[in-house]
């Protein structure tokens, strides 16, 4: 892992620790403000959920090393069972939403559990492989057979029942955002705990970390149960926006955009990835590129990235604000800030 | 002397070649012991096996009068027995601190907050300034030291060292002589030390096995 998580911050990046976020959520906040285009917020919207998304990526592939190509399972999973719940059984709003998660935590624990004992490129392909089961097993099938019945695949897929009857688009995106700065709280917060802090030493020596006394598959299955948690948050927030869960949820698109988003972003650091995946989402998707040039503009960042910014955004930028200000504070365990004067810094 | 630790018929075959071949021994509680032999004798395979990286083909393995043949590293460690490695594999995201900090929540009387303890561990094995810096960015003296405050986090009944005075200067030898004679004198750990350098065996163990094609042939007592 190339992140310089524990290195001490120069004066110029601890000057803006806090800033930079606080500053792009004022922006963001501001925005619906200056009636945009009903289009841009919903791309906007669209990119909250899915920076969600990839920052539940960087919680499995880059605070714990485990690089998963199947992340879109838990978050497709938990957007149909979202819609299943509230149009086939009736259940309210917030029961679906809170079984969906449940469900992608489950989903995320079977996936660390079958995971456990494989490492680097093998846990690649497993989940590869367990992502695209699901993928085809959705498009191939027809579910409730019929022309009033749903499709699981296509166009059709499984609609949701919500309570409203149209949301106005600038509450979506403000519904979206909220739920975007809480999630990505919440899994900085984890990552910055004492779980993070032994996931981080998992990713960076598995051998090392078991002769510490760590149990590495019960860790690895925190990883991906935490993980795939959050992304069946942000897979539930996304059907409630689309309206409907439909087998691209589940697709291999959508698992390499989000590790794409936290390559580019800085695997492991959390706010890389969900700046990474709104201003590359906003960008091609404001152009309205077709899926097709967005894949291939995604992976030419991604080459680009890997090639001359291995660290990514925020991991380079770290790199250069160390480089330029010097050594003012320095990390103790658990991710705390000591200073040079002895007092801590959260 | 009651065992704290003892193997019993220990055999292990990589393929058709065999590397163990019914090895027995057994170390007592405080007791340091070296552990001798020429490179391929299987010094590393039996310190894999004791350790619980590797399971053996045959035989059984106690600790403490229970038997732990087929309990695993992490297992084996919040019993109180910690390994070193030949070749050290550091964290490369963590510093020192944090990488000290990861063994000692995971032993079996960890405090949740196990800050002090860090930083005393650190301050006796010589690492306190170095313990803001990346582990990968550690000198080979300072890694065999995190190696060492990493096994002596568990409070380690037995440290099993492999090869961890190879490529050292004499300074770092010194010093890290003179806190494995201190782990063992004032916490009685006891120690199953691999090493290629006789007179270094004979001033810190009790007793030396010699390892020969995966079998012990004979025991120095000193």
């Amino acid at each position: 892992m190339s992140r310089r998580g524990n290195l001490p911050p120069g004066p110029l990046a601890a000057r803006f620790r806090g800033g930079w976020p606080a500053a792009g959520i004022g922006l963001l906040l501001l925005f619906p403000l200056s009636s945009p285009d009903v289009f841009f917020l919903d791309v906007f919207t669209t990119g909250f959920l899915l920076a969600a998304f990839a920052a539940s990526w960087d919680v499995v592939g880059g605070v714990s090393g485990q690089i998963t190509l199947g992340h879109a399972l838990p978050f497709g999973a938990a957007a149909y069972a979202c819609a299943l719940l509230t149009t086939l059984a009736g259940w309210p709003l917030p029961l679906a939403v809170a079984a969906a998660i449940l469900l992608a935590a489950a989903v995320g624990t079977g996936i660390g559990a079958l995971s456990a004992r494989l490492a680097g490129p093998f846990v690649a392909l497993l989940t590869l492989a367990l992502g695209e089961i699901a993928h085809e097993a959705a498009v191939g099938n027809t579910f409730f057979s019929g022309p009033e019945g749903y499709a699981w695949g296509g166009e059709g897929g499984i609609p949701m029942t919500l309570p409203w009857r149209d949301a106005l688009p600038f509450l979506s995106y403000y519904a979206a955002l909220v739920f975007l700065c809480l999630s990505s709280f919440g899994m900085l917060r984890f990552s910055h705990s004492g779980a993070g802090l032994i996931l981080r030493a998992v990713a960076g020596s598995p051998i090392t970390a078991q002769a510490s006394g760590v149990p590495i598959a019960r860790f690895k299955r925190l990883a991906f149960a935490v993980g795939s948690a959050f992304a069946g948050a942000a897979g539930a927030g996304f059907v409630i926006h689309m309206g409907r869960a439909t087998a691209t949820d589940l697709s291999l698109e959508l698992s390499f955009q989000a590790a794409t988003f936290a390559a580019v972003g800085g695997r492991g650091t959390i706010v890389g990835p969900v700046v990474a995946a709104l201003v590359l989402h906003v960008l091609f998707q404001g152009m309205s590129l077709s899926p097709s040039t967005r894949v291939l503009l995604y992976s030419m960042t991604l080459l680009v990235t890997l090639r001359f910014f291995p660290g990514g955004v925020v991991g380079t930028a770290r790199d250069l604000a160390s480089r330029l200000g010097g050594k003012e504070g320095t990390r103790a365990p658990g991710g705390r800030v000591r200073n040079r004067d002895g007092s801590r810094t959260p | 002397m009651n065992a704290l630790l003892s193997a019993e018929g220990i055999s292990k075959s990589f393929g058709t070649t065999p590397v163990l071949s019914g090895i027995s021994l057994s170390i007592a509680a405080g007791e340091p012991v070296g552990l001798f032999g020429p490179n391929g004798s299987g010094k590393t395979t039996l310190v894999n096996i004791l350790s619980g990286l590797l399971p053996p083909d045959a035989g059984t393995v106690r600790f403490d009068g229970k038997e732990i043949t087929r309990l695993p590293l992490d297992a084996r460690y919040r019993l109180g027995i910690a390994r070193t490695f030949q070749i050290p594999q550091p964290y490369p995201a963590l510093s020192v601190n944090e990488a000290v900090h990861v063994a000692l929540v995971q032993r079996r009387d960890a405090a949740p907050a196990a800050e002090a303890p860090t930083e005393e561990l650190l301050g006796r094995t010589g690492l306190f300034n170095q313990r803001f810096v990346p582990c990968a960015r550690l000198s080979q003296g300072c890694l065999r030291r995190l190696e060492f405050a990493r096994a002596l986090a568990c409070r380690p009944k037995l440290l099993i060292l492999d090869e961890i005075f190879s490529a050292l200067s004499a300074a770092d030898e010194g010093d890290l002589m003179a806190l494995l004679r201190a782990a063992n004198r004032d916490e009685g750990a006891a120690f199953l030390l691999v090493s290629h350098n006789p007179p270094l065996l004979k001033s810190l163990c009790r007793r030396i096995l010699v390892l020969e094609e995966g079998r012990i042939v004979r025991v120095k007592a000193l």
